[in-house]
Order: C-alpha cells, then sequence, then structure tokens
C-alpha cells in the first residue's frame, strides 16, 4: 500500500517538474548565456538529446522512478551541474532530523500536560496554559528566532547560527562534530517545537476533553477505577488514536515551517534548498528530489502510524486483519 | 423487610453559568433488600441525577443541599454515602454494594479494553483475589447471563457483540461483585422489543437469586409494569406519587401519573387518539412555583396550586401523593 502511494507520488512529482515552463536543458543554457556564453537553438537540441528529454514522457518518469527505487539516485541538478545526492548529501537527513526531534519534542511536551490540564479543574492551571499556547501559536517563528539570536549574541557574543562551528563546518563526520551538532541544532529544534508543542497541546486537550465526557468514564468510575487508572487507562488511551493519525500531517507542517527558521538562522538543510531552487533558480530536477523525499518521509511515517494505531486500538486491528 | 438504603431529603443543584439550577428537590424513598423500585418520569425530571447521587457519582458542580441524606445499610453497619471523600472509601457505592447499568451498553464499555480486562478490573478492586480467579468468576457471570462461549466473549471487545450481548455483559460484570443494590439506568431502552423482554426476564431472575434490591429507572410505565414492587414517579425533581406498582397503575392519584398513563399507547385500541401529557416541561431555569406540575395540570384548582407546595399525603399507608387534590385539609 505504502508502495503504491509512493509510486503515485512520484508519478505527480514528475509531472509538476514537467510543467514548470522550459526544460532542463534551456534553463542550464539560458543560465550560461546570462554568463555571456552565445547560445544557439542547435545548442538547445543536442543538450535536450543528451538529457534524454527528446524521450516520450511515460519513458522518461519511469528512467527516473527506476533510478530513485533502484540506485537511489536522482540526476543532475539542472542548474549546478552536479549530482544531486552529492549536492543534497547529509542536507535532507538534518532537516528530516531537525523537524522528528522538534516533532517529538512537541508531543513528549504536549500529550502528557494536556491530558492533565484536561483533568484539571483548577482555573489556574487551565488559564495559564491556555495563555503559554496561545503565545506559541500567535508568535511567529521566525520572530522568535530573532528574539532568542538577539539575547545570545548580547550575552554569550554567539549568534548561535548555523549548525556547526567553523572548525566543524567542512570536517568529515564524527563524533566530535555530531557533538558540535547537537549542541547547535537544539535552537531549531526548539524553535519549530515551540509552536507545533502549542498547536499539539491544544488538539490534545480537546480530545481528551472529548473523551473524558463519555459514558464509559462515568461507567468505570461507577465500578470503583479511579485516580490515576481512570485517567490513564480509559480517556487518555482512546484519546491518542486521532493524535497518532496526524502525526505525518504535523510533519509535514513543520517541515514547511523550516525554511524560514533556516534562513534566520543561516542553516544548511533541505528546506531552505528547496526553497531556493523552487523560488530563484527554477532547479525543477533539484525541487522535485527533495519533494519526493519529504513525502517518503511522511508516507514511511503514516505507515509507522497507522502501525502504531493498529497496536492500541483493537477497532482498527480487525479492520486490518477483516 | 429490612432497609437496603435509606434517602432523606435530598436535595442536589448543578451550579451553572446561569446559576443554580435544581434537578432534585427534596426526595425521599426507601429500598428494602430484594426490593425492585421503579422511578419514572420524563427526561429532565432528574432520575438519573438521584441515582447517581447513591454512588456519589454526580460531576464536581452538584451541590447537595445540607439535610439531604443517603444511608445504605451493610453488614458492617450504615455508611454515609454523601459523607464519604476518599476513592478508597467510595469503592463500596462504586461497584461494590451498589452496581449500576447504564442505558447505551456500546458505549458504556471502554472501546479498546476487552470485556473481560474491564470485568477483571473491577473484580481485583473490590476483592483480593487472583487474577485467575478474577477471570474464572467474569466467564461464570458471563455464561450466567445467557452468553454463550463467554470464554471467546471474554477476549472480545465491545464492538464485537451484538446490542443484547453487551447488556447482558454490562449485567454479568455490575454482578459480578455481588452488590447489595443495583441500579439499572434505562437498561433496556436501546434494545429491541424482543431483546427487551429476555433482559428483564434476565434481570428478574437475578434479583431472586442474588437476592438483590434494584433502582429501575424509566420513562416507560410498562416496563415497570413488569418487572418493580414499587413506584415512585418524578416530574421536575420532585416525587409527586410513590406506592406499589399495581396499586399505583391501577389507581393513580397524580393527575401527572394520570397523564403517563393515558398516554401508553393501547394495543387493543389501535384507533384511540394518543393522549399526551398536554404542554412541555418548564426550563429548568424556570422552576414553577407552588406545585411544579400546574402549569400543565388538567385538573389545577386555583391559585392554592400556583402559591403553595403540596406536601405528601398518604392516601393508604404505602401509597403517598403529593397533590392539593388530595391534601386532607385544602389550605
Amino acid at each position: 500500500m505504502a508502495l503504491v502511494t509512493l509510486l503515485t507520488v512520484s508519478l505527480i512529482v514528475f509531472t509538476l517538474m514537467e510543467l514548470v515552463p522550459g526544460t532542463c536543458a534551456e534553463r542550464y543554457l539560458a543560465f550560461k548565456n546570462t554568463q555571456g556564453s552565445q547560445i544557439t537553438i542547435a545548442d538547445i537540441e543536442a543538450e535536450k538529446k543528451r538529457l534524454g528529454l527528446d524521450r516520450p514522457f511515460p519513458e522518461r518518469w519511469g528512467k527516473w522512478v527506476y533510478n530513485v527505487f533502484v540506485h537511489g539516485e536522482f540526476g543532475d541538478s539542472c542548474i549546478l551541474r552536479l549530482n544531486i545526492n552529492q549536492l543534497l548529501a547529509d542536507k535532507f537527513w538534518i532537516s528530516l532530523g531537525i523537524c522528528m526531534a522538534a516533532l517529538i519534542l512537541s508531543y513528549a511536551i504536549a500529550v502528557p500536560i494536556g491530558i492533565i490540564s484536561a483533568s484539571s479543574q483548577s482555573p489556574i492551571t487551565n488559564n495559564s496554559l491556555r495563555f503559554v499556547s496561545y503565545l506559541g501559536l500567535a508568535l511567529p517563528n521566525f520572530l522568535l528566532a530573532l528574539i532568542i539570536m538577539l539575547i545570545s549574541t548580547v550575552l554569550f557574543g554567539d549568534s548561535l547560527t548555523g549548525l556547526f562551528s567553523k572548525e566543524y563546518r567542512d570536517a568529515a563526520w564524527s563524533w566530535a562534530k555530531f557533538g558540535d551538532f547537537l549542541s547547535r541544532a537544539w535552537l531549531p529544534v526548539f524553535i519549530l517545537g515551540w509552536s507545533a508543542t502549542a498547536f499539539a497541546l491544544q488538539t490534545v486537550r480537546a480530545l481528551m476533553l472529548d473523551e473524558i465526557g463519555k459514558l464509559y468514564v462515568t461507567a468505570a468510575a461507577a465500578r470503583g477505577v479511579s485516580g490515576r487508572k481512570l485517567l490513564w487507562r480509559y480517556p487518555a488511551k482512546h484519546s491518542l488514536g486521532p493524535v497518532i493519525n496526524s502525526l505525518g500531517f504535523d510533519l509535514n507542517r513543520i517541515f514547511n515551517e523550516l525554511p524560514i527558521v533556516a534562513l534566520i538562522l543561516t542553516l544548511t538543510e533541505a528546506g531552505a534548498l528547496l526553497f531556493e531552487s523552487l523560488a530563484r533558480s527554477n532547479d525543477q530536477q533539484l525541487a522535485g528530489a527533495i519533494i519526493f523525499l519529504l513525502t517518503a518521509s511522511i508516507v514511511a511515517l503514516n505507515f509507522a502510524t497507522d502501525i502504531l494505531l493498529a497496536l492500541i486500538d483493537p477497532r482498527v486491528r480487525r479492520g486490518l486483519m477483516g | 423487610m429490612t432497609a437496603l438504603i435509606e434517602v432523606k431529603n435530598l436535595t442536589i443543584q448543578f451550579r451553572t453559568d446561569e446559576g443554580l439550577v435544581t434537578a432534585v428537590d427534596d426526595v425521599s424513598f426507601t429500598i428494602d433488600k430484594g426490593q425492585v423500585m421503579g422511578l419514572v418520569g420524563e427526561s429532565g425530571s432528574g432520575k438519573s441525577v438521584t441515582a447517581k447521587a447513591l454512588m456519589h457519582l454526580n460531576a464536581r458542580n452538584a451541590v447537595y443541599s445540607p439535610e439531604s441524606r443517603i444511608t445504605l445499610h451493610t453488614e458492617n453497619g450504615p455508611v454515609e454515602v454523601l459523607k464519604l471523600k476518599s476513592a478508597r472509601d467510595l469503592k463500596i457505592v462504586r461497584g461494590g454494594a451498589i452496581s449500576m447499568i447504564f442505558q447505551e451498553p456500546m458505549a458504556s464499555f471502554a472501546p479498546a479494553i476487552t470485556i473481560g480486562d474491564q470485568m477483571v478490573e473491577q473484580l481485583m478492586l473490590h476483592s483480593d483475589m487472583s487474577k485467575q480467579k478474577a477471570k474464572e468468576i467474569s466467564v461464570e457471570m458471563l455464561d450466567r447471563v445467557g452468553i454463550s462461549d463467554p470464554a471467546r466473549r471474554f477476549s472480545q471487545y465491545a464492538f464485537e457483540l451484538s446490542g443484547g450481548m453487551r447488556q447482558r455483559a454490562m449485567i454479568a460484570m455490575a454482578l459480578s461483585t455481588k452488590p447489595k443494590l443495583l441500579i439499572a439506568d434505562e437498561p433496556t431502552t436501546a434494545l429491541d422489543v424482543t431483546i427487551q423482554a429476555q433482559v428483564i426476564d434476565l434481570m428478574k431472575d437475578l434479583v431472586r437469586e442474588f437476592h438483590m434490591g434494584i433502582i429501575f429507572i424509566t420513562h416507560d410505565l410498562g416496563v415497570i409494569a413488569q418487572t418493580a414492587d414499587k413506584v415512585a414517579v418524578k416530574y421536575l425533581g420532585r416525587i409527586v406519587e410513590e406506592g406499589p406498582v399495581r396499586e399505583v397503575i391501577r389507581n393513580p392519584k397524580h393527575p401527572y401519573t394520570q397523564g403517563l398513563l393515558a398516554a401508553l399507547p393501547k394495543l387493543e385500541d389501535l384507533d384511540a387518539p394518543l393522549t399526551p401529557v398536554a404542554g412541555d416541561i418548564p426550563s429548568p431555569l424556570e422552576r414553577p412555583s407552588g406545585c411544579v406540575f400546574h402549569t400543565r395540570c388538567p385538573k389545577i384548582i386555583g391559585d392554592v396550586c400556583k402559591s403553595k407546595l403540596p406536601h405528601h399525603t398518604q392516601v393508604d399507608p404505602t401509597h403517598r401523593v403529593a397533590c392539593h387534590l388530595h391534601t386532607e385539609v385544602p389550605a
């Protein structure tokens, strides 16, 4: 099922890449032109032939899919003439890692707090939580990033920008470099997690309030179930289904916010690269590759959440097994 | 007969944004061991709130008047239900000596926990038996209420059972701890008529077998006639009439009870028009002064009904009614 989704996605991504006006060949040569070279129609035709762009659409799609699925190859970037795999290198994994970390962080905070706040009758707890969550929803990420940068620059003389310290920027991966990465990556994770947490908190709390009002909770209380057991075994367990269901969607939302944060913190990651390749250089090959990788991650995450859902909800489980 | 539970001057109000709303108003009744009492009334008459009060289970915005008293008589002496505070103390009225079954059996089982797990959990909460023993008793109970293949049902979820089977399972769970009082809140309303009859028969058998008291809450006087020993008719939180079932049904004194009986469809005369109780239930925020029923009463006798609350009058030693028509000395 997940594989069918991926193939469909690849078709859509590939079609979108094709829909961008102009071809890779024209784009590259136009780029050359701005660099001062004289370009003729014959040059474009030759370039098209070299790239295989004269072949029919299904054949090109098939080849692209074959390369991606079998060899994990995305071909060359249109403009930079570099192999996309090299160009992306760790950037995609860094982006995905940051987004996943933000996602995990936000739910690690939101689930327990949302559940406890829903069962709490204290107006102080509820109002302060509401305040914090509105702040999280209303304060734009870039503003938060700027504030933190400002504070850290003034206080520590380090703007905390970039993902690596100078000495590690071009070094090969090592434990030291990884440690350095972690010491910096917490900032984008925190900033992205901030609004995601606020959003998740509202969702968890609303779902939980909904579950608490249900008859089976009263019925369990009427049987003598009480305290923590009544909270976690009954409504909490049942309110998590929709939360798990929306994880894939949340990942996408966080990824969407990543480029803005990345721009400010001058991170070298794939979101910014996607933005660059789509908006500025029209590098359809590169953009397609990133979008495909992102979608594949979401499909993979959805697959994982489906399994998780089946584990906690017998109705889903029986549905899957027929 | 000895009293099992005594309710005296029970008044319950709910704090809401619109102010205090009265749900139960000065209600008193007694249920003896092995007695079945029907609690009848339209929605909003405070039937469920009264029942939940017996388990001290009403929402946190419920306010009990200081005179309210609920006394449960157990082997270890009387228990003042409304004075119970901690979860440990409350266990005696929640699933221990008192069990409750609800209108919607589907919604009263947790959807993602097996029926067996929920039964075992309750048994282990109220005794110190082993898990193995609790499972044996649960399967036995499922078998007792007429569920076929109980061992398999034990490990199934509520959504895998039919409606009638769910209510049987609910009854099995409620009775597994051998309660002295069973509160049945419209237990058959959500069931087909044929299944309804089976469930009622089952409950009658079980009362005899376990010698339990039952509060049977319903809006259906027909069901009450088949099951209960005595009946209390509620309107807007007050008991307007109470007495032995046969006596009340054959010889209703309160105009509201008469109206409810007249509203029952009659199978022997299908052409007879239905005669519903006229008018609507007033909003709980606008409780009528005097007799709460005067806004809809076909036999209203004048200003006394609008201004003075009728007291209960014994029309015979077991039958009482709260209506100015029957007040010995009309004021």
